[in-house]
C-alpha cells in the first residue's frame, strides 16, 4: 500500500513509515507510560510527506499558541497522546518540528521555579494595590 | 595536501603517464618489429589474412565444442566479470566525468543503483575466478606471480569503489582516495603484466588466425 | 545580583519562563541529534548554569564569522544564546572603546580564570615576526598566547581560525597558521565554515555551558553533532545523483530541474557540515539549494583543491602535458626498441 500526497498525487511512503513508528510509540505510552519524541526535521520528509502525515494524524481537541522566545504551537492530533509541536524561530521559519508521544508535552507544564516566582509576585500584587490606593486617592 | 589531494593530483597523473608511455612503448615495439618474409605458398580456398583474423577473433568468443563442458565455468565467469567491469568503468557517471575531464568525451550514464549491483556481481565473479585458479591443480600449476598480482590490482578498484559508495570502513574522502590510488596501481601495472591483453587480445588472435589460415589449418 | 544569578533567574527577571529553556534545549537537541532525555537534562542544566564569559579575538579574517553569529533579529529562539553568554571582549564590535576595552579583557581573564572561553576568528600570521596583523600594539600571536593561558577552552570560529583558511591559501604570504598550530595545552573546538553556520557556533557554546565539557569531536576537532555527516549524504538532491541525473552547466535544463550538481564541481561528498540539514538564515536555504555546488568551505585548504568547478572524480594538475609527454616518450621508446630488434635480426641473418 502506498500513501499518496494530497498536493501532487505523488507517493509518500515516508509518511506511512513515520506513522507506524508513532503507532508503536503510542502503544508503548499506553502500556508503560514511556514517552517518545520524534524529530521531524531530522527525517528526510518532503513537504508532501509532512502534509500527508498531518492528514493521517488529523486534528484533536487541544490547540495551544505559545509566546516563548518566539512563537510555538502545540496541537493534539486525532490520536490522544500524540502531539504535533512546532517551534518557530527567525522570521517565523519552523526551527523545530516534532511529534511528542506523551500525556502532556513538557513545554506546556509550568516549571516549579516559575510557579514559586509567580506566587511571590501575585502575593505582592495582592497587597500592593491596597497600598497604592491609600497613597493616591482617586481624583 | 591530504590523501585525496595526492590521489586526484600527482598519483593519478603519474599513473596515466606511465600507462600511456608503457602502452605505446609495447605496441610500437611490437607493430614495427616487422614480419619475417613467408616464402610458403598460401593454401587455396582460404580467406585472406584480414578475414581469417576476424574469423578467428569471432570463433574464440565461444569455447570449442570439444571443451564446452570443461570450459563452461571459465567461459561464463570470464564473460561476467569482463562485461561487469566494462559496465562499471564506462557506465558510472563519476567515471564518465573522469574521462570527460581528460578527453572531453561524454556519454549517458547508467543509474547508480545498477552500477552498484553490477559492481557487486563483478567482485563475486572475480573471487570465483581466483577460487577456481587455486583449486584447479592444472591452473594452479601454470599460475605465476603475474596472474595473482593482476587479480589483486583488478579486484582492488572494484572493492574500494563499492566500499566508497557504501561508506564501509572509513570516511568517504579516505575511501575515495584509496579507490583512486588503487586505480593508479592498476594503470601503472597494466602495460607490464598480463593485463596488457586488453590491448593485445584481438591483435594476437587475429594474427594467429591469419597465420593459420595461410597454412590451411 | 545579575552577574551571579543563574541563567534561569536572569531570564525570569526579564519575564522569560523556564519554557524558553525547554524550547531552546529541544531546538539544540534536534540540531545536535541528542537523545530526548539528554536535551531534557540540558534544559535543566542550562537554567542552573551561570552566564559564560566569552572573549572573542579577531585575527586575519573578514568579519564574516561575526556577521554570521550576529545575523539574527530579537526576540527569537536562536538568539537566546546572547542571554547565556557575556561577551566580555570582542575586538571588532568594541573597537570604538579603544584602550578601555583592553582592560576589560584583562579583567574578564582575571575574574574568570580557568573558566572563560576564548573564541577566535581569523588565522595567525607568523612570518616576519607576525607583523602582518596586530592590534593594540600586540601581534596576534602574543594576544592569542596571553589570552588562552587561563582559558577553559578555545573555540576556533571559521575556517581561518580552524585550519588557516584563505589567508593560508597558496602562496600564504603572511605565513598564516591555525589556532591549533599554536595552542597545544587547551581543548580546542573547531567550528569551520566560511562562515560557519551560526547554530553550529551557538549550539557548541550552549553545550559547553550546559554540560561543562567539550562535545564529541571528529579527527579534525569539529563537533560531530554538526560535522558528522557529509553534505552529499544529507542533500535533498541526492536522489538525482543515484538516478544519474546531473546538471551539466548552471543554466541548462537539469540545473532548472534541480538535478545533482556533481558534474559542475560540487564538493558535497567530501565536505562535512550541517548545511544540508540545518541550512542557513533560520533554515531558509543553503548553497546547493540556491543552485551552486558546495565549495567545501569547512574543510582544510578548500581554496587549493584544484578548482571549485572540477568534478570530484576528475584529476587535477597538469594531466594533459604529462600524458602528452608520456605518449611521445612511449612511442619513441617503442620505435627504438623495434629498430634495435630489426637491426639485430638483420645482422643475425647476415651473419
Amino acid at each position: 500500500m502506498n500513501s499518496v500526497s494530497p498536493m501532487t498525487g505523488e507517493a509518500t511512503p515516508l509518511a506511512l513509515a513515520v506513522l507506524s513508528e508513532i503507532a508503536t510509540a503510542l502503544a508503548r505510552l499506553a502500556e508503560t507510560g514511556e514517552e517518545t519524541t520524534i524529530d521531524l526535521k531530522s527525517l528526510p520528509l518532503s513537504p508532501d510527506d509532512l502534509a500527508r502525515l498531518g492528514e493521517l494524524l488529523g486534528e484533536g481537541e487541544v490547540r495551544c499558541d505559545l509566546e516563548v522566545a518566539g512563537r510555538s504551537e502545540v496541537r493534539e492530533t486525532g490520536f490522544s497522546g500524540v502531539w504535533w509541536i512546532r517551534h518557530l524561530g527567525l522570521g517565523d521559519e519552523v526551527a523545530l518540528e516534532e511529534i511528542a508521544i506523551t500525556f502532556v508535552p513538557e513545554i506546556l507544564h509550568a516549571h516549579p521555579d516559575d510557579v514559586a516566582r509567580a506566587a511571590r509576585r501575585l502575593a505582592e500584587a495582592v497587597t500592593a494595590p491596597l497600598a497604592d490606593e491609600e497613597e493616591t486617592p482617586r481624583g | 595536501m591530504d590523501l585525496l589531494d595526492f590521489a586526484r593530483g600527482p598519483a593519478i597523473n603519474v599513473a596515466m603517464a606511465v600507462l600511456v608511455f608503457g602502452v605505446l612503448w609495447r605496441l610500437f615495439a611490437l607493430l614495427f618489429l616487422g614480419k619475417p618474409v613467408d616464402r610458403t605458398i598460401p593454401r587455396l580456398g582460404t580467406p585472406g589474412p584480414f578475414w581469417a583474423g576476424l574469423r578467428e577473433i569471432g570463433r574464440r568468443m565461444l569455447p570449442h565444442p570439444t571443451f564446452a563442458t570443461a570450459e563452461r565455468f571459465a567461459f561464463f565467469n570470464g564473460w561476467v566479470f569482463h562485461v561487469g567491469l566494462a559496465i562499471v568503468v564506462f557506465g558510472f557517471r563519476p567515471h564518465i566525468l573522469f574521462i570527460k575531464n581528460l578527453t572531453g568525451l561524454s556519454w549517458p550514464a547508467l543509474p547508480s543503483g545498477v552500477i552498484y549491483a553490477v559492481g557487486a556481481i563483478t567482485a563475486l565473479s572475480l573471487i570465483a575466478a581466483l577460487v577456481k585458479r587455486i583449486t584447479s591443480p592444472v591452473q594452479r600449476f601454470i599460475s605465476t606471480f603475474d596472474d595473482y598480482f593482476t587479480w589483486v590490482v583488478t579486484i582492488a578498484p572494484v572493492l574500494t569503489g563499492l566500499a566508497a559508495v557504501g561508506h564501509v570502513g572509513a570516511r568517504y574522502e579516505t575511501l575515495l582516495a584509496i579507490h583512486i590510488l588503487s586505480i593508479a596501481v592498476l594503470l601503472i601495472w597494466l602495460p607490464f603484466g598480463k593485463l596488457f591483453h586488453a590491448f593485445l587480445v584481438f591483435l594476437s588472435r587475429g594474427q594467429t588466425g591469419a597465420f593459420l589460415a595461410r597454412r590451411g589449418v | 545580583m545579575a552577574e551571579f544569578a543563574t541563567l534561569g533567574e536572569r531570564l525570569a527577571e526579564h519575564g522569560i519562563s523556564r519554557r524558553a529553556f525547554v524550547k531552546y534545549a529541544s531546538y539544540l537537541g534536534s540540531l545536535m541529534a541528542l537523545a530526548p532525555e539528554v536535551s531534557r537534562s540540558m534544559a535543566a542544566e542550562l537554567a542552573k548554569a551561570r552566564r559564560q564569559s566569552v572573549i572573542w579575538l579577531s585575527f586575519q579574517e573578514c568579519t564574516g564569522c561575526t556577521e554570521s553569529i550576529t545575523r539574527s533579529y530579537s526576540p527569537t529562539l536562536e538568539d537566546l544564546i546572547f542571554d547565556f553568554i557575556s561577551l566580555d571582549y570582542h575586538e571588532t564590535l568594541m573597537a570604538a572603546s579603544g584602550e578601555g576595552i583592553e582592560h576589560a579583557r584583562k579583567e574578564a581573564m582575571a575574574a574568570n580564570k580557568g573558566k572563560y572561553i576564548v573564541a577566535v576568528d581569523g588565522s595567525i600570521p607568523l612570518k616576519d615576526g607576525g607583523i602582518y596583523s596586530t592590534s593594540a600594539g600586540q601581534s596576534n600571536l602574543a594576544i592569542l598566547e596571553e589570552t588562552c593561558k587561563d582559558a577553559f577552552a578555545v573555540i576556533s570560529i571559521g575556517t581561518c581560525a580552524a585550519f588557516g583558511g584563505i589567508p593560508k591559501a597558496k602562496p600564504n604570504p603572511t605565513g598564516a597558521v591555525s589556532v591549533a598550530d599554536i595552542i597545544k595545552d587547551k581543548p580546542i573546538i573547531n567550528i569551520p565554515g566560511c562562515p560557519p553556520i551560526p547554530e553550529a557556533m551557538t549550539g557548541t557554546i550552549a553545550y559547553l555551558l550546559a554540560f561543562g565539557k567539550v562535545p564529541e569531536l571528529d579527527h579534525l576537532g569539529r563537533p560531530k553533532a554538526f560535522f558528522g555527516d557529509n553534505i552529499h549524504d544529507r542533500c535533498y538532491r541526492r536522489p538525482f545523483y543515484e538516478r544519474g541525473q546531473f546538471a551539466k552547466s548552471f543554466d541548462d535544463e537539469g540545473a532548472r530541474a534541480g538535478w545533482c550538481l556533481y558534474e559542475v564541481g560540487c564538493k558535497g561528498p567530501v565536505t562535512y557540515n550541517a548545511c544540508a540539514t540545518t541550512k542557513w538564515n533560520g533554515g531558509v536555504s543553503f548553497p546547493i539549494q540556491s543552485g551552486h555546488g558546495c565549495l567545501g568551505c569547512s574543510e582544510p585548504d578548500f581554496w587549493d583543491k584544484g578548482g571549485f568547478y572540477v568534478p570530484l572524480s576528475g584529476s587535477v594538475g597538469p594531466t594533459a602535458k604529462l600524458v602528452g609527454g608520456a605518449a611521445i616518450a612511449g612511442a619513441v621508446a617503442g620505435l627504438a626498441a623495434a629498430a634495435v630488434a630489426r637491426h639485430r635480426k638483420s645482422s643475425l641473418n647476415k651473419g
